[in-house]
């Protein structure tokens, strides 16, 4: 009962900071928003399109030799526990393995991956 | 009311964050404007105070002013400087309570309007433009998406984007912006509609020169066409150009301290300063962030005349013809590669190489001349860079397709005049 008392209490706390600063914000200067005053700043003319659009991330090719490289070490680790055993068999294996997934880096690479921004 | 004047007054005390628009005649005024301490130019109006528009204005860019203007925070200010004596500006009335400056006194003027303004004097919430959207919300859906599916509709007039085919097999949104023709690291004027997926252009083009029209100062390089001028007034003019130029692309590439160094040497060069403009190009050398940033970056290595093409390794240059200038002993420099970086350390070692001849040139004169070398190529003739924009530019990224943009040192006041408009 203590517990839920005291999660009631800091929940109105927080419920009724949130809605002082709101209401703060408001009242110290309200900013009269127009039409031209809501439009993007890109030099000086407006939007030809709407906002709502899919971005294109480029940098979701880092993220794909980060996998690359994780996968690889991932695979590699037990690899090299068994590979005295295996021979050459567990070699050829590791090989394949490794050449798919230069396939993707050789991708990353081609989208700037590695070029610095 | 105490809390309220001391945090006025405190506030004050900070420098006035103003929007800077250079219009015709007023580039180098308004770059100026960033060496001085008690004024903070902003890159977007919404950080600014107050809107400050050096030079005139002309009809091609007053629409653009207009809406930067409205969008500078209420309560706003607004300014116009013009050079002592100028005719008026009648373009200026379209800007609400714009406050017209002449002369020196800029600074000044904005200051004590800003203190008044943050004491709560003044009014400043009239908008240029009419608070009406383009057209009016249209859709179907909860949130006004309508039509079919989740992209049919029109809201606000303006269309969601169409998906388009891209080098990496993704097909995603391609957003068409209007950049320009007052975003802050380009050259005031240039408008690019660039097609963006993600941050690469896929396609760009050039709007209309807003300076199409307007008449453009009369300096040293344009009065040499006809009269004879000194050779070292000359030269300091190149030496200036390039070094404020520099000032404005280090500081478009995040070297603020740098660029105030070369912006401040671009001021006041003298022909004496030609060791310290060697200093500033060692500076440069050092610094390997200019590399990653410029070097292969909007290769150009086509023989364009002036700096852009002897960057690329073409010694062409019409002072080379001038018997005044051979005997003084003048060699073209140039660079090797034609990228962002060779036009860069291109600009910089005429620069100082221009202070040098001015040192022994006396007072030795040149002209009425036939071709004269302007710190952007021989003046009146030559192909236009801004023609070769949209080529050069789609396929980069934003950051290299702003730093090839600001390497080429365009000036579409000039490009204006080039384009077959009379001084």
């Amino acid at each position: 009962m203590v517990a839920l008392g005291a999660a009631l209490v800091v929940f109105l706390f927080w419920t009724g900071s949130f809605l002082a600063l709101r209401w703060a914000g408001d009242a110290l200067n309200p900013p009269p928003e127009t039409a031209p005053s809501r439009v993007p700043f890109l030099g000086g003319r407006g939007p030809e399109t709407h906002a709502w659009s899919r971005f294109h991330v480029r940098y979701y090719a880092m993220a794909l030799v980060f996998l690359a490289f994780d996968m690889e070490m991932v695979f590699m680790y037990p690899w090299a526990v068994v590979f005295l055993e295996e021979g050459l068999m567990a070699g050829f294996e590791m090989l394949m393995f490794i050449s798919i997934l230069v396939l993707g880096i050789l991708y990353g690479w081609r989208e700037g991956a590695f070029r610095w921004a | 009311m105490g809390v309220r004047s001391a945090l006025a007054r405190l506030a004050a005390g900070a420098p006035t964050p103003a929007f800077v628009v250079a219009g015709a005649g007023g580039r180098w005024a308004a770059e100026q404007l960033w060496l001085e301490p008690r004024i903070a130019p902003t890159p977007s109006p919404r950080a600014a105070d107050a809107l400050v528009v050096v030079g005139y204005l002309s009809e091609g860019l007053l629409p653009a002013v207009m809406l930067a203007h409205d969008q500078v925070a209420p309560p706003r200010l607004a300014f116009q400087w013009l050079p002592d004596g100028a005719p008026d500006d009648p373009l200026a009335a379209m800007v609400p309570g714009v406050r017209v400056v002449e002369g020196g006194s800029l600074v000044e003027v904005v200051r004590d309007a800003h203190a008044g303004l943050l004491a709560g004097r003044g009014d400043g919430h009239e908008d240029a433009w009419p608070d009406v959207e383009p057209a009016p919300w249209r859709g179907v859906g909860p949130y006004g998406q309508g039509g079919k599916g989740m992209t049919g509709g029109v809201p606000y007039g303006r269309p969601l984007t169409g998906r388009a085919d891209d080098r990496d097999g993704l097909k995603l949104d391609r957003l068409d912006v209007r950049v320009g023709p007052v975003f802050p690291p380009f050259p005031s004027g240039l408008e690019l509609v660039v097609g963006l997926q993600g941050d690469v252009a896929q396609d760009v083009s050039v709007a209309d020169n807003p300076f199409e029209g307007t008449a453009v100062a009369d300096e040293v390089f344009r009065r040499a066409l006809r009269q004879a001028v000194p050779i070292a007034e000359l030269e300091v003019a190149r030496a200036r150009s390039h070094l404020r130029w520099l000032g404005g692309a280090l500081r478009v590439a995040g070297l603020h301290a740098l660029g105030r160094r070369a912006l401040s040497l671009g001021v006041r060069a003298a022909p004496g300063d030609a060791d310290r403009v060697a200093r500033l190009r060692r500076s440069l050398a050092r610094g390997r962030g200019l590399r990653w940033l410029a070097g292969a970056v909007g290769v150009l290595r086509e023989d364009l005349g002036g700096p852009v093409g002897r960057a690329a390794g073409h010694p062409r240059d019409a002072r080379s013809e001038v018997d005044e200038y051979r005997a003084l002993g003048f060699e073209p420099v140039t660079q090797e590669g034609g990228d962002a970086l060779a036009r860069w350390r291109q600009r910089v070692a005429e620069a100082e190489q221009a202070l040098r001849l001015a040192r022994v040139a006396g007072d030795a004169t040149v002209g009425p001349l036939d071709v004269v070398e302007g710190p952007r190529g021989p003046l009146g003739t030559g192909p236009l860079l801004l023609d070769l924009l949209p080529d050069l530019l789609v396929g980069m990224e934003w950051g290299d397709l702003v730093t090839t943009v600001v390497s080429l040192d365009l000036d579409l006041e000039e490009a204006a005049v080039r384009a077959g408009v009379p001084a």
